[in-house]
């Protein structure tokens, strides 16, 4: 076959999927409305036909920051249903897993898409040039959390490692022993990154948040609990749908998860701390007091610390779990499928993700249902907005859309990166 | 979802390129991942992988150049250099 080749230097684009409307009539905030491109409900249909088994792999697709936490929910969802119990190194490898991605993405969020911000640049790239062993820290420790997710997740190419019941292939002491040099520089690197994160300037801006997330009896939640909040809920995640609905909202093609019958509530790092303070590492803890954070924070501003605290925990919890590692005799435990429901939230690093689905007798899938933190924040988000865009109305219309991008890069880097293509209509009668 | 719409973006870049030059098939694309784009070689071939799927691309071999220069003016960029297409 004869080829030939076309030289074209296109630079790839996100497209603005994401769009912010801020109405002022004279001198008062009017409304505030946000709108966020969604795609779990493309994929809940296209898992409907689908063996249970296929799930992992499926909802990994959904978000490339935080694949593991979309395979977790659905491996942990179809055991539920089929009553299997993951235990022992299995269930630590999981939750190095869990470590792996939350070292990324919350390094990710904080270096690249956060920190700007409060020095006044305009992205990563600017940052760099002013201070590159900042940036440099940052790439690296990113890359200490990707070096686990690429263990685990198995081959490079097509990181599918994580099956229902285990994983197709557990590591060997040996094969995870190179990480534990690299993980001690990353918790010396993480505990850096909160002090330096602590001294940015941060706005007074507290709010009164409806927290809600995963709490453990020992550990700081990621792959199991309650849910639980900070005015008195106290529910298995079997009992999700009876407590958390979902609105369709006119303005976005989203929709807008509330506590029953119309609560916004907050998901994410700072509910997550907030509620679960006492189950952090001691030197995730004592980092976080020096760095002046109560074990409450409402300051969304702040989560940039409280995003570098978890990495902190993180790392520990990867040391711990590399040092203990005693590879299993089997990488899964096997499964039974049946007719059944199962249900799971695992805290994805922005905020608690919920996944349920109905199997029939042959083990497919016939129904899915997927809440993504997105969807379960976009109400308080939209709050928040409101409350700070009300103190900058005199603002000019850059200033403003400066002001609006870096409060919404407080929240999820699914949105942070989407914001820098944000639509904003600001209209002033 | 971001790289969801950056592989559409991309996606819809190479069906046009191979639309034009009346290509049966891309054989290879070169790309280039800026030091600061949030995307390692084997995220990005998983990525093209799914969105190539069933298009004149699938399969289509990738050159992809990791770039580590964090001032270079594209850092946070993916750049797509070259399309090979089949005649
Ligand atoms: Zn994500």
């Amino acid at each position: 076959m004869k080829s030939r080749t076309i030289k074209v230097d296109y630079l790839a684009r996100v497209e603005g999927e994401g769009a912010l409307l801020v109405k002022i009539k004279g001198n008062t905030l009017a409304d505030v409305k946000l709108k966020i491109f969604e795609p779990p409900r493309f994929f809940e249909a296209f898992l409907r036909g689908r063996r249970y088994s296929e799930a992992p792999d499926i909802t990994a697709r959904i978000c490339g920051i935080c694949p593991i936490a979309y395979q977790m929910s659905a491996v942990h969802a179809m055991e539920d249903a089929f009553d299997v119990q993951v235990q022992g190194p299995l269930r630590e490898l999981r939750r190095l897993l869990y470590c792996g991605e939350w070292i990324e993405s919350h390094t990710l969020h904080v270096y690249m898409l956060h920190a700007p911000d409060f020095l006044g640049f305009q992205d990563a790239i600017q940052l760099a040039r002013e201070h590159p062993a900042v940036v440099q820290r940052g790439l690296k420790l990113k890359k200490s959390g990707n070096e686990i997710v690429t263990l685990l997740g198995g081959r490079e190419i097509h990181p599918v490692n994580v099956r229902v019941g285990g994983f197709y292939r557990v590591p060997t002491r040996k094969e995870l022993e190179p990480l534990l040099e690299q993980m001690k520089w990353a918790r010396d690197a993480a505990l850096e990154t909160v002090r330096w994160s602590a001294q940015l300037p941060f706005p007074e801006f507290e709010q009164d948040y409806t927290f809600v997330s995963l709490r453990h009896p020992d550990e700081y939640p990621f792959n199991e609990g309650r849910l639980v909040s900070n005015r008195g809920l106290d529910i298995s995640v079997h009992d999700y749908d009876d407590y958390f609905t979902e609105e369709q909202v006119a303005h976005s093609n989203a929709l807008h998860s509330v506590l029953k019958p119309g609560t916004p509530y907050f998901v994410g790092p700072l509910a997550r701390y907030s509620l679960n303070f006492d189950r952090l590492s001691p030197v995730a803890q004592e980092a976080a007091r020096s760095a002046g954070l109560g074990s409450e924070c409402r300051n969304p501003f702040k989560s940039i610390i409280v995003r570098s605290v978890e990495i902190l925990q993180a790392c520990d919890e990867a040391i711990r779990i590399i040092e203990g590692y005693q590879r299993p005799d089997r990488p899964d435990v096997p499964i039974q499928p049946g007719a059944a429901r199962g249900y799971a939230c695992t805290e994805a690093p922005r905020g608690t993700l919920y996944h349920r689905y109905r199997i029939d007798e042959s083990g497919t899938i016939r129904e899915a249902k997927i809440v993504p933190p997105t969807s379960q924040n976009q109400k308080t988000i939209e709050q928040d907005l409101r409350h700070f865009v009300a103190g900058h109305l005199d603002d000019s219309q850059d200033e403003l859309r400066w002001r609006c991008e870096q409060a919404i890069r407080n929240y999820d880097p699914c949105i942070s990166c989407a914001t820098h293509f944000l639509k904003l209509d600001i209209e002033r009668e | 979802m971001h790289e969801a719409s950056l592989m559409k973006d991309l996606m819809r870049k190479i069906e046009g390129v191979a639309r034009e030059q009346n290509a049966s098939r891309v054989l290879g694309i070169s790309v280039r991942l800026g030091a600061l784009s949030h995307m390692s070689a084997s995220h990005f071939r998983e990525h093209f992988a799914v969105a190539s799927r069933g298009s004149v691309a699938e399969g289509a071999r990738l050159r992809i150049e990791v770039l580590s220069d964090m001032n270079d003016p594209h850092a946070l960029e993916i750049l797509l250099e070259n399309v090979e297409i089949a005649e």
